[in-house]
């Protein structure tokens, strides 16, 4: 029953961030310079940002970044953790021990300096939609770690089955071994990995806007909605500001509820 | 071809030294096995006889084991073999039935898709080709020959059903020498009589010889032509399982023997050591 609510609410966000062109009243950049900071009215229902911008279309738009490339994010570090992992586990040796050294150093780097340093490596003036491309390949590229261990644990648990064994005294090839016997088993896993990495993508993207390394204006994201926050003498009065926070934690926490009990790794 | 004439030729010429971690397991096992014939290798359980099956298929490797030796099959010598001429002789001229029916199935493919897997390793024709060669192969084996069957999964057949679906994969491509690695020790006991009939019928109508690794002196006497009994990583006895009840040379032998279950009061012990069951029903299957 959850399951069914969270998978309709993430549904219902999902499509109305898609069709932001229609259903927003002004695009994300639109500024009513004789408005700004107004509060709620009928025509702005979350009010307009210091620039005059209408929140509620802003917001529209950032869900759909947010929304969209969080997916995108977690299937990429899902694939890497994909390769890595599984091509370790099933070769093994000292294969597998190199790449399960490089996976702990990876999952013992202190992950909000690690992204806030790549990302301050990369150029920061850049033009929103590359902002956008760098923010969640970044998140993607450097996502795979924990991902991997759990995958290399399946693999390696695969390959030395009696089923493998089998298949291997039948005469398949070591590249179809993997494909075709060891990958089906890995999908379950992958597919939760896929799934938790999605909210985790998600607060990443929001941390990283709050910080100001996230999308670049005037493109929103929940990261750069989130920024609005900072302003602590208007909260008190602008209660809408949390708005854009409900979201994205009613969001993350659908995510959580959607995913199956039983396809959570062990 | 019947089968007096196929045994007449060695199909398979063993003298075989393996070890894991410099621990022998096997000493210098000398034996053959003639075209069709079915030899039994009998000997309790951490005696090496698992070890031997993949010694064969020079996949020891993979348990961190290592054999040295000679394995001559039709006179090749597959110890000389590159890994993907090793390949090639895997599924194709040797065939493997393993002991757990269930856990020699992978769980998230359908029975039909590991057929085909196993299929593909050798052959390249037509779909249509291989789906009729799946479905003879099923019937081979007493199971039914349809499309709804190859769509199961592991898990929605019986142990018996699913060891049945593992010895028509091991025959698939008709393989000259077919290890069975204590294929019947997971089986209940009809189901293990039923499946033992199958294996005698498949050497009779395939002439596929079959190396027979058990525990079960009292089963496998029932369709070997020869029982090799295996104690301590040696072979110490090969002979007809008649000659092996009737006249054991070895001490092992004879402890084998003796430890039989009987049931008291049907039969006296000396009587039993000298009788040999044949199953009528296995042998009247076809």
């Amino acid at each position: 029953m959850a399951r069914a609510l969270a998978l309709a609410f993430l549904l219902v966000i999902g499509s109305a961030s898609l069709l932001a062109n229609l259903l927003a009243p002004a695009t994300y950049a639109e500024q009513f310079r004789e408005l700004p900071n107004a509060p709620p009215s009928s025509r702005h229902w979350l009010g307009t940002d210091d620039l005059g911008r209408d929140r509620f279309s802003r917001l529209l738009y950032g869900t759909r970044v947010s929304l969209l490339l969080a997916p995108v994010a977690a299937l990429s570090s899902t694939i890497l953790a994909a390769l890595i992992g599984g091509v370790a586990g099933y070769l093994g040796g000292r294969i597998e021990t190199a790449a399960m050294w490089i996976t702990d150093l990876f999952l013992s780097l202190p992950w909000l300096f690690l992204l806030v340093a790549v990302r301050a490596l990369l150029p920061l003036n850049v033009s929103p939609q590359v902002s956008v491309i760098i923010t969640f390949g970044m998140l993607g590229v450097l996502g795979w770690a924990g991902a991997a261990r759990v995958v290399c644990a399946t693999s390696r648990s695969a390959r030395d089955s009696d089923f493998i064994l089998l298949a291997r005294a039948s005469g398949v090839k070591p590249a179809r071994l993997f494909a075709r016997h060891i990958v089906p088993n890995l999908t379950p896993a992958l597919f939760a990995q896929f799934w938790i990495s999605i909210p985790v993508f998600i607060l990443a993207e929001a941390n990283l806007g709050v910080l100001g390394l996230g999308v670049a204006e005037p493109l929103p994201s929940w990261g750069s909605l989130l920024r609005e926050l900072e302003n602590y003498s208007a909260i008190g009065s602008q209660p809408w500001l949390f708005v854009p926070l409900l979201l994205l934690v009613a969001v993350v926490s659908c995510f959580q509820l959607v995913l199956p009990k039983a396809e959570l790794p062990a | 071809m019947n089968r007096e004439q196929l045994m007449s030729e060695t199909l398979l010429s063993i003298s075989l030294s393996a070890e894991y971690a410099k621990k022998s397991v096997l000493r210098n096992i000398t034996f053959h096995i003639e075209r069709g014939e079915i030899l039994g290798l009998v000997g309790q359980s951490g005696c090496g006889k698992s070890t031997l099956a993949l010694a064969i298929l020079r996949l020891l490797h993979l348990k961190g084991g290592r054999a040295v030796g000679i394995i001559q099959l039709n006179g090749l010598d597959l110890m000389s073999l590159s890994e993907r001429q090793m390949r090639s002789i895997r599924g194709k001229e040797i065939g493997l039935v393993l002991q757990s029916p269930l856990s020699s199935l992978n769980p998230v493919l359908r029975i039909g898709t590991q057929l085909v897997e196993a299929w593909d390793a050798h052959r390249s024709g037509s779909r249509q080709e291989c789906r009729n060669a799946l479905l003879e192969s099923l019937a081979n084996v007493s199971l039914p020959a349809e499309e709804e069957f190859l769509r199961r999964y592991p898990a929605q057949l019986s142990v018996g059903q699913a060891q049945r679906v593992l010895i028509a994969m091991g025959v698939l491509h008709r393989p000259t020498l077919l290890i069975a690695d204590e294929p019947t020790s997971a089986l209940d006991v009809i189901t293990q009589a039923e499946v033992l009939g199958l294996f005698r019928n498949l050497s009779k109508q395939m002439g596929v010889a079959i190396l027979y690794i058990t525990h079960d002196l009292l089963s496998v006497s029932t369709i070997a032509d020869r029982i090799a009994v295996m104690h301590k990583g040696e072979i110490v006895e090969c002979r007809e399982p008649q000659a092996i009840f009737t006249d054991p040379q070895h001490a092992y032998t004879r402890n084998l023997i003796a430890a039989l279950p009987s049931v008291p009061g049907l039969l006296p012990t000396r009587e039993r050591t000298y009788h040999i069951p044949v199953k009528s029903h296995a042998a009247g299957r076809s």
